[in-house]
């Protein structure tokens, strides 16, 4: 039992040995590398297996009442300061540990087919093993320097990701307005973390919570600083976690491959903000109005992101701003203390999550043979629709991901969100309201997409659709293949891509007259789909969707409460309890069956209203063009018509322009910087380097000048004397007579 | 002993009169001179390694392989040379990175028989200045940098070398100036006979006034050479015009020069005027950070970009001379190395695509990273290294020097708190310019008018350079006490100056 513990650090490096033998092989072997790039893929899913075995077992152990489990090295030794790396096992960071692997090995096993004819086919896998191992690292850190080190490679992972295709201009933007924005979380962290060393003199977990609760309880820390170093390091997680002031990079995010989408930036990494507040959740409890801020921050997030989701045109998109809005929830159970629900949302909403990205994916997939490659089309929910009869098997997981998120009983969020609701309630009827709202919120966008992309029939013919051609800013697919049609406008930005460039006022003009375009590569694929309608995907992706849905199914049960029976199936607060013990001393959760079925037959009528809404709205009988006929019929009267549309119109345009938050920025940080580098740059080029070429150039002028005086010609030299001699004698007879 | 044996001296003499020779070599092609120069390169570091692996312990923080010869006797004028744990990493990576830059410099094919010349008699200079024990010396080795160096600049440059050439060998020789006077101050001052030896030097006190004046008469020569702000614009001008090979040997080693001396004369030197001017020297060091990263992402130019980048990652070696701390003087230290070797990899990298693509502008390239993978990668990889990526060498140096103004006693909470905040928004601005670099070197898609756009990808030889520097970038920073355990027991008896007095 012990072997397993001492064997953990193994954990995050099974993954890295792929990562660097790939790399190393695709930069000294390129070409024998890529021939067998299939056989490399298998040692990634077989070693990411052996590490769920893994994760597994330690969970097992610590269900069974197992101790915290924590092993250091040294790192570096100073006279004065000592570095320990080591790894802690305890039941946080065994739960986030499968979460990450299981979430990991479905998306590996489905990326294999998704990524298949990819020329970055093996970067690809190398980069998602990094990212694997980088934050199975995170979670089993044992103290914030490791945290840190590892909270900034996954950054640097889905920086990789994002900017995959890098040959997409928006991709471009996005991986680099990823990494600046996480950066900025990772500057608040940092400080943080050098705030709290200030404090209490050490990064270890265990002593710093101790020290701080001490400091706390006899004032010895002014609360004020330690607040401030608090909320700079959740600032940290606001910025992975995407909540709100930061969570700008989100839903750009979506330019990486969607299995990316589906692994980064909706299971795993954007979960790392929120470890992290488990993780330090005893500080934050000790330190007065963090926890406020922590709802707050996550409650203004709830909100946020299912107004923003409300009218996105990509799937991809509006699934990301769903998962904004889930981690708001998650982050209001943190800030309301509730850390077990939150924990429990975490995971059931990762795996949801996960399903409908999967599957969003394999739409994704179907669709570009028949709308082209171009993110803005084949991810068009305009596009799509009717797809129920061609994939009738992602339909349907799509649909259970899709109820599972709207929180209908018998599926995984249901639970978790129930107990978030519930929990909410009793810490602030303001905020409960709010979440309530959100859910109804969250049935009516999430069963949007879903009667969008499958209900009705297949928008991609209708060619006078303006989507189609205005949105086409650019054309290139993935490696260079072009699309030659398309072409024929420069690069604008419409309101739906509004990037915030970085210093980039000449993006890549296509010019108008290039329309041949340079093929650096010849992908021929052997599967061409020339039919006119999509297919359902491969047996390979098929596998981690059905495997998704088991999760979602069952995935709820282990934090169910059976008090009645012999068994107790509350596993999850068991495998929290040595946690609780840790953390928070007393927590003897009972729920009363009773008050179970109010709050969740409540809940329930909260998100089949919504879903009811979404149908009547989006469904099957009324297509989108008959959408504002239906309304004109639905309600009568002139006033109450202009102002209900009126009221529609300023919630599409709230969630086309991202709630204006995004030109916000544009026009404030990124405008600003530049003003201050202009500034700078002046000031670099014309006074400190103007003062350097002004003394050269007025030591040159003088030089000329005395060289011109000096010509050899004794009259001018016994001018020059004369001249002087009566100046002086001038100013000398002038003041003497003064 | 080991010390009967001069090795010092002949490690300090050996490139610069066997690559004298090449003069003498037949004159069949470049290849021959490549060659020799690398054999010459290759057997100084290797001699190097050996004396540093035999005949140096690592735990003794005294000065060790001592010799001493009498060379002008009236001004107490010694050929005194010594090295110690301080000392001891900038040569080796004087060795590693000369050697990889001679490598580098393999397509420079006009007059070559100078240029690698010019490249050993550097590398003499180098060894001898960061082991020199007598201030004369250091001065004169620090001055038999700058004639190869303008050298360079001016035959192999780019268009407008003359002019930065110029700049250059002004700045540096205006910088000069107050070296000899800060070197003859100390050397004359004193009841006794003068006296140039560090050893002795270090036991002198002088008047708070005097010290003060030679404190800063040294410190314009190093803010000049290191950079420090309002002196730093020779080096992008320098840095944009030089072949790269020189850029490395400037990034890598030149800039180093003026943080060692800054640590060994004038913190070994003059402890009390330098715990006067070190508040100074942390808010210009945290100044420059941010100016020169504000300036680097305004600069078309992509190879003043990267040298603005560098003038902003000494402003962290400043902080951490200033904060008088052991751990900020280590990670100084460790910036010294680690920026040495990111610096140099990032102007090969950069010199290397520029030859390739033929612009220098920025917002003129693009997309390039689909004829050029493997130079996409080491880019990325280096300029994440620049960025202080944690698992590269960067990161340990910027976070040691962190702790060494969060830990420093000198300071106030308010200062500490203030200082390490504009050192903090240094880390966002870092990756701003890093990455739009990047992203518009490389990403994007562009399509080329001229005629032959099928670049070729990085050869072995390019290749081999980048992962050479590259795996001691990684090695420092997954574990950091290969170099620190050269330079802690010295540090330690640096700072005890500062606590003893």
């Amino acid at each position: 039992m012990e072997h397993t513990y001492q064997y953990a650090w193994i954990v995050p490096f099974l993954p890295l040995t792929v990562t660097m033998s790939t790399g190393f092989g695709l930069l000294l072997i390129p070409t024998a590398t890529k021939k067998i790039r299939r056989i490399w893929v298998f040692p990634s899913v077989l070693l990411l297996s052996i590490v769920v075995s893994f994760s597994v077992n330690l969970s097992i152990q610590q269900i069974h009442g197992s101790s915290i489990y924590q092993y250091l090295w040294s790192w570096t030794i100073n006279h004065d300061f000592s570095l320990e790396f080591g790894y802690l096992i305890d039941p946080l960071s065994s739960i986030m540990s499968i979460l990450i692997t299981t979430v990991g090995i479905m998306v590996l096993i489905y990326s294999d087919n998704y990524m298949s004819h990819d020329q970055g086919y093996l970067r690809f896998f190398s980069y998602t093993s990094f990212f694997n191992a980088s934050m199975l690292g995170l979670v089993t850190s044992s103290n914030l320097i490791q945290i840190y080190i590892f909270w900034e490679l996954v950054g640097m992972c889905s920086y990789l990701l994002i900017g995959f295709w890098f040959t997409r201009p928006t991709a471009a933007s996005a991986c680099q307005k990823a990494f600046v924005t996480n950066r900025v979380g990772d500057f608040g962290l940092l400080l943080g973390i050098l705030g709290f060393y200030w404090i209490t003199g050490s990064f270890e977990f265990r002593d710093l919570f101790e020290i701080t609760n001490n400091l706390i309880h006899n004032n010895g820390v002014s609360s004020l600083f330690a607040t401030l170093c608090a909320s700079l390091l959740f600032i940290g997680a606001v910025a992975k976690s995407a909540q709100f002031p930061l969570h700008v990079w989100l839903p750009d995010a979506m330019e990486g491959p969607t299995p990316i989408s589906a692994l980064i930036h909706a299971a795993t990494m954007v979960a790392a903000g929120i470890f992290l507040v488990a993780r330090l959740l005893p500080i934050f409890i000790a330190i007065p109005y963090i926890m406020n801020l922590i709802s707050l921050i996550g409650v203004i997030t709830v909100l946020l992101g299912a107004t923003l989701a409300l009218a996105q045109r990509d799937i991809k998109r509006s699934l990301a701003y769903s998962t904004m809005s889930q981690l708001g929830y998650i982050m209001l159970a943190l800030g309301i203390g509730s850390y077990r629900a939150a924990l429990f949302h975490l995971i059931t909403h990762a795996y949801s999550k996960a399903l409908l990205f999967l599957g969003s994916g394999s739409i994704i997939h179907s669709m570009e043979p028949i709308v082209g490659y171009s993110p803005d089309k084949s991810q068009n929910m305009v596009l799509m629709g009717g797809l129920k009869r061609y994939v009738p098997i992602t339909r349907t997981t799509f649909l259970l991901g899709t109820l599972s998120i709207c929180g209908i009983p018998p599926l995984a969020c249901f639970w978790s969100k129930d107990e978030i609701l519930n929990d909410s309630w009793l810490y602030s009827p303001i905020f409960a309201i709010i979440a309530c709202f959100t859910a109804g919120l969250t049935a009516f966008y999430m069963l949007r997409v879903y009667l969008l992309t499958f209900d009705g029939h297949l928008r991609v013919h209708f060619q006078n659709y303006s989507s189609t051609k205005n949105s086409s800013s650019y054309s290139i697919s993935l490696w260079g293949k072009g699309v030659p049609k398309a072409v024929n406008r420069n690069l604008l930005l419409s309101t739906i891509n509004n990037k915030v460039f970085f210093f980039s006022k000449d993006m890549y003009k296509i010019d108008n007259n290039l329309k041949k375009y340079i093929r650096y590569f010849n992908i021929s694929f052997e599967k061409k789909y020339t039919s006119m309608y999509p297919h359902e995907v491969d047996n390979t992706m098929l596998f981690p969707l059905l495997i998704l849905v088991l999760f979602t199914l069952f995935v709820g049960s282990i934090g169910i409460h059976f008090y009645q029976g012999v068994i107790d199936l509350d596993i999850l607060s068991k495998w929290l309890t040595p946690s609780t013990n840790l953390f928070h001393p007393n927590s003897s959760y009972s729920v009363d069956w009773y008050e179970f079925f109010t709050n969740a037959i409540f809940s329930v009528s909260i998100a089949i209203s919504g879903l009811f809404i979404a149908y009547i709205l989006y469904g099957s009988a009324y297509s989108v063009f008959q959408n504002l006929d239906f309304l004109n019929s639905f309600v009568k009267g002139g006033p109450k018509r202009i102002i209900l549309d009126q009221i529609q119109n300023g919630i599409y345009n709230w969630s086309y322009n991202r709630g204006y938050i995004d030109i916000f920025y544009t026009k404030v940080f990124t405008m600003g910087i530049r003003g201050l580098t202009e500034l700078t740059q002046f000031f670099d080029r014309y006074i400190i380097d103007g003062i350097t070429n002004g003394v050269g150039i007025a030591s040159f002028l003088i030089g000329e000048g005395i060289k011109s005086m000096g010509g050899g010609r004794i009259s001018s030299y016994l001018f020059f004397y004369l001249f002087y001699t009566s100046i002086f004698l001038f100013i000398f007879l002038f003041f003497y007579n003064l | 002993m080991t010390s009967y044996f001069p090795w010092l001296t002949i490690l300090v003499v050996l490139p610069i009169f066997v690559g004298s020779s090449i003069f003498f070599l037949p004159h069949k092609g470049n290849k021959i001179f490549r060659w020799y120069t690398l054999c010459i390169c290759l057997l100084e570091l290797l001699l190097t390694t050996y004396v540093f692996c035999y005949h140096f312990q690592l735990d003794d923080p005294l000065i060790q392989l001592e010799e001493d010869l009498k060379w002008i006797d009236i001004f107490d004028f010694h050929w005194r040379l010594g090295i110690d744990g301080l000392s001891i990493g900038p040569i080796l990576l004087t060795g590693f990175i000369t050697t990889l830059a001679t490598l580098a410099a393999w397509p420079i094919t006009r007059n070559s028989r100078l240029f690698y010349f010019l490249m050993l008699a550097m590398y003499s200079g180098q060894i001898g200045l960061f082991s020199s024990r007598d201030l004369l010396l250091f001065f004169m080795m620090w001055e038999l940098e700058l004639i190869p160096v303008y050298l360079l600049l001016s035959m192999w440059g780019g268009r407008k070398r003359l002019y930065s050439a110029t700049k250059f060998i002004l700045y540096t020789a205006g910088g000069s100036i107050f070296l000899l006077i800060g070197v003859l101050g100390m050397g004359l001052y004193g009841p006794n006979e003068p006296t140039l030896d560090f050893s002795k030097l270090a036991n002198q006190s002088y008047p708070a006034a005097l010290e003060i004046i030679l404190y800063f008469g040294f410190l314009i020569a190093y803010a000049v050479k290191s950079p420090i702000i309002p002196l730093h614009t020779w080096l992008p001008d320098t840095h944009g015009e030089a072949h790269y090979s020189t850029c490395m040997l400037l990034a890598g080693i030149l800039l180093k020069m003026g943080a060692y001396g800054l640590i060994r004369i004038n913190m070994e030197l003059l402890p009390h005027a330098h715990s006067i001017f070190s508040p100074w020297l942390v808010i210009v060091g945290t100044l420059q950070i941010i100016y020169a990263a504000s300036t680097s992402l305004g600069q078309r130019n992509l190879k003043k970009r990267i040298a603005y980048s560098s003038v902003s990652h000494m402003g962290f070696t400043i902080i951490g001379i200033g904060s008088i701390t052991g751990m900020g003087l280590n990670g100084a230290i460790l910036q010294i190395l680690s920026h040495g070797f990111i610096g140099a990899a990032l102007f090969f990298l950069a010199g290397t695509s520029c030859d390739r693509i033929r612009l220098v502008y920025l917002d003129e390239m693009g997309g390039v990273s689909i004829p050029m993978p493997k130079l996409f990668t080491m880019f990325s990889s280096f300029s994440m290294a620049s960025l202080a990526l944690p698992g590269m060498s960067g990161f340990v140096a910027e976070l040691l020097v962190f702790f060494g103004i969060i830990t420093s006693p000198k300071y106030l909470l308010m200062q500490k708190m203030l200082i390490t905040f504009v050192m903090a928004i240094g880390m966002i601005l870092t990756p701003i310019y890093l990455l739009s670099m990047l992203r518009q070197m490389f990403y994007g898609y562009k399509l080329f008018n001229v005629p032959n756009s099928n670049f070729a990808d990085s050869g072995p030889r390019e290749l081999f350079v980048s992962i050479c520097i590259f795996l001691p970038v990684i090695g420092i920073g997954i574990y950091p006490d290969f170099v620190l355990s050269l330079s802690v027991d010295r540090v330690q008896a640096i700072l005890s100056n500062y606590f003893h007095r």
